[in-house]
């Protein structure tokens, strides 16, 4: 039993009144509400962290713990399970993702006050920060998926409102609704899963999913995941919707360290960690969905290289730390992928499940956090610095920046995978295990010679980044200076946790503990640094040391330098490729403007001439009604009343003719009334007599 | 005895002669000499039927009618003087304020 459970939902609603707070009233708050934000993070820190730790003591290492804080009652229902509520699941994986996120959004809120000091709009911009992150930690912390969902897009929202922060620039404004719709198609194929999901179990809460499994058929069991995945696809920019990411580097540096490296973009990859329960049934007799797994997989491998080329052409600083988060995100797909696949045969083996494939993509997720976040913010460091993004704009600002190019120089070894760095623990345990699952399914050897390419590819990038941007001469303007302490500072510590963060498997007896998905598994050995797969191990470090060492001739001695290859027919026309990103984008721009705006113009046309046509049709057939009745109104009625009124006048003036004043022409009219009376007794009086009988 | 025809016809005669005086003479004190031609007629009538059936009460009211006839004569007079006063003339067709 959790100690203090009603303490969590404060994990959500201080960031979410902080948003309110400084929604309403960042203006009149010091640093525009900066320091509110930053406080409610750090209370959400605190408080997660206090949740890890009871986590941690109740078991975690060797027990899944599993708790549900029931909540609010959405939507009630007469059977029990089946209503829709809004209750929290603190459990292994939810519990690390929480102190995780806490943690990040913490240290790059406090960077953001050195980074954002002088904006404009920073009450908008700490308000947004605010309900992201409490769209993230509701995200995490869902028992549901319509809960999940919810939160879900309130990042979404807050992701598009937050790279188009400098909407006046109309690049910015362009990339944030790029963004929003790209990853829109993933989140309608996410809730066309969500339907499914409840059309086919009435419930949406994950334990009572994973509990009712067999109730569905094999061809919904690949379809749901792959839908989820779908969703997962566009908010971690998986090819085909990877286009979104490079372009939200138009949003603030926080922003895309925040968002676009350490925490929205991982949601896809913790979505795809949730629904495990469908890729890896723990029911007995349900057959796993070996396709879903192998499509996860394969677009993991496929994006992880794809984007590395990508990465490899780049000028914009933030651009290639983009490109990399995208192959980064990739190699957790692949990683999840291959976890799954192990487990699934093994448990239609009747073996025990190893989880080594799911725990290491988690574990990846983790230290990808902590040195992508620690890579964007030095990055941030430099163009506060230089205040341009050009990489052929940098260079030499190693003696002018001594911290920013140490802690950078950490986030790229931790990146390239170099040991002790976090990243070689994780990426070389994701690439054994598909190696190792190479042996049920031939096409994980594929896989895995895309992923040590890969780790090629990474190293290279990340130096020749990190080359160009530190040595050598000074190539642009003015005079580049430090960033003051509350932007390096944050940067320090994420620096110490790139270099610790993949050796804190040891205390903790291997990370697969801490991430355990749900209770059945709870038993699971425990994986942490494979002893084993020394080879492996060093065939990744190996690529990776390469990988640098070409990019120190190439870019630090420039003993072959680059133009060599871009000057030769294929090289630049494979430059060529890879700068216009494989020329996706255009190719998506094209079917926007053509086939989309095609249909766009055919119904406009439709809209004008038909359905207004027909509207104008009524409208005109009304207004000559109109005009009808108006002239029957005018001429008729009104004649028939003008005609009276105008008869009467005209008998009265007649009849006043006959008042001539003359006393005399009134004794006449006497003297006729008397004849008439007397003709009317003497003559018609008889006949009327005789007439009536009397 | 002289025949009722004839009193009546002579009665008759006046009223003619009277509404001749009336309708066609422009002069105001000829039209109420005509006027109580017209009077007389009838005042005539009344005696006429009076002898006729040996009742007295038609010559009582020639009598009331000869007064009524004096009467009528002061006050139109005065209203002839008066409408002379105001408009210089007593020609009935030149005084034309009786209407709209």
């Amino acid at each position: 039993m959790l100690e203090n459970e009603w303490l969590a939902w404060f994990i959500l609603l201080l960031p979410l009144a902080a948003f309110v707070v400084v929604g309403l009233i960042g203006r009149r708050l010091s640093e525009g509400g900066g320091h509110v934000v930053v406080g409610a993070i750090a209370g959400s820190f605190v408080i997660s962290l206090y949740f890890f730790v009871q986590v941690l003591q109740e078991g975690a290492l060797g027990e899944g713990v599993f708790h549900r804080l029931v909540g609010y009652v959405w939507l009630p229902s007469p059977i029990s399970g089946t209503q829709i509520e809004i209750s929290l699941q603190i459990d292994n994986l939810s519990a690390l993702m929480l102190v995780l996120v806490s943690f990040l959004s913490m240290l790059i809120a406090i960077y953001s006050l050195g980074y954002m000091h002088e904006e404009e709009g920073k009450p908008r911009y700490y308000a947004e920060i605010a309900l992201f992150v409490a769209g993230m930690l509701g995200t995490v912390s869902a028992d549901n998926f319509l809960q999940l969902l919810i939160f879900w897009e309130i990042m979404g929202l807050c992701s598009y409102l937050l790279i188009g922060f400098w909407y006046h620039k109309p690049e910015a404004a362009a990339a944030a609704k790029k963004a929003f719709l790209v990853t829109r198609v993933g989140d309608v194929l996410f809730l066309i899963g969500v339907l499914i999901i409840w059309n086919q179990f009435g419930t949406l809460r994950f334990t009572e999913i994973a509990s009712r499994l067999s109730v569905l058929s094999p061809e919904l069991l690949t379809i749901i995941p792959l839908l989820l995945f779908g969703g997962a696809v566009g908010k971690s920019a998986q090819f085909p919707l990877h286009a979104w990411l490079p372009d939200a580097m138009e949003g603030p540096t926080t922003v895309s360290a925040l968002i676009h490296a350490a925490t929205m973009v991982k949601a896809g990859v913790y979505l795809t960690a949730r629904s495990f329960i469908f890729l890896v049934p723990a029911v007995p007799n349900v057959q796993a969905p070996f396709t879903a797994i192998l499509v996860i997989a394969a677009i993991g491998g496929f994006t992880a290289i794809f984007s590395a080329t990508m990465a490899v052409v780049a000028y914009d600083i933030k651009r290639v730390l983009a490109f990399s988060t995208i192959s980064q995100l990739g190699y957790m797909f692949l990683g999840l992928g291959a976890g799954a696949y192990l487990m699934a045969t093994e448990l239609a083996n009747g073996g025990e499940p190893n989880s080594a494939g799911y725990s290491a993509a988690l574990y990846h997720l983790f230290n990808h956090a902590f040195f992508k976040a620690l890579l964007f913010l030095s990055a941030g460091s430099v163009i506060h610095a230089v205040h341009t993004n050009d990489m052929r704009e940098m260079g030499g600002l190693g003696k002018h920046m001594p911290v920013t190019s140490t802690v950078m120089l950490a986030g790229a070894l931790a990146l390239a995978g170099i040991i002790p760095f976090s990243g070689f623990f994780s990426k070389g345990e994701i690439l054994a295990v598909t190696f190792e699952v190479g042996a049920e399914n031939s096409v994980f050897y594929v896989l895995y010679v895309l992923g040590v390419l890969t780790a090629f590819l990474t190293a290279f990038y990340t130096f020749r980044l990190w080359f160009m941007t530190f040595r050598g001469e000074y190539r642009g303007h003015g005079h580049p200076h430090e960033s003051p302490s509350v932007m390096t500072v944050p940067l320090m510590i994420l620096a110490g946790f790139a270099l610790v963060s993949g050796l804190l498997v040891y205390p903790m007896q291997g990370f697969g503990n801490l991430v355990f998905y749900e209770e059945a598994h709870a038993a699971l050995p425990l994986v942490g640094v494979p002893i084993q797969e020394y080879l492996l191990e060093a065939i990744s470090l190996g690529v990776a040391v390469l990988g640098i060492i070409l990019a120190w001739t190439v870019y630090a001695t420039r003993r072959i330098p680059a133009e060599r290859f871009t000057r030769s027919p294929g090289g630049s026309f494979v430059h060529t490729m890879l700068t216009k990103r494989y020329w996706i984008d255009d190719a998506y721009d094209a079917l926007g403007s053509r086939v989309v705006y095609g249909m766009a113009r055919g119904l406009d046309w439709f809209d004008r001439k038909v359905i207004d046509g027909i509207v104008d049709a009524v409208g005109r057939g009304g207004m000559a009604t109109a005009t009808g009745t108006d002239v029957f109104d005018r001429k008729v009625i009104d004649g028939i009343v003008n005609g009276l009124s105008l008869e009467t006048v005209r008998t009265s003036w007649r009849w006043r003719q006959r008042q001539t004043g003359q006393v005399q022409s009134y004794a006449w009219v006497v003297v006729f009334g008397i004849v008439v009376v007397v003709a009317l007794v003497f003559v018609f009086g008889p006949i009327l007599r005789l007439l009536g009988g009397r | 005895m002289i025949p009722l025809e004839y009193e009546l016809l002579l009665s008759a005669l006046l009223l003619c002669i009277g509404l001749y005086g009336v309708l066609a003479r422009r002069n105001a004190i000829i039209v109420l000499m005509s006027i109580e031609i017209i009077l007389n007629a009838s005042i005539l009538n009344f005696v006429a039927f009076s002898a006729y059936n040996n009742s007295p009460s038609g010559q009582v009211f020639a009598l009331l009618g000869i007064a009524v006839a004096a009467a009528e004569a002061v006050v139109g007079l005065a209203i002839f003087l008066s409408v002379y006063q105001t408009h210089g003339t007593i020609e009935l067709d030149k005084i034309r304020i009786l209407k709209w």
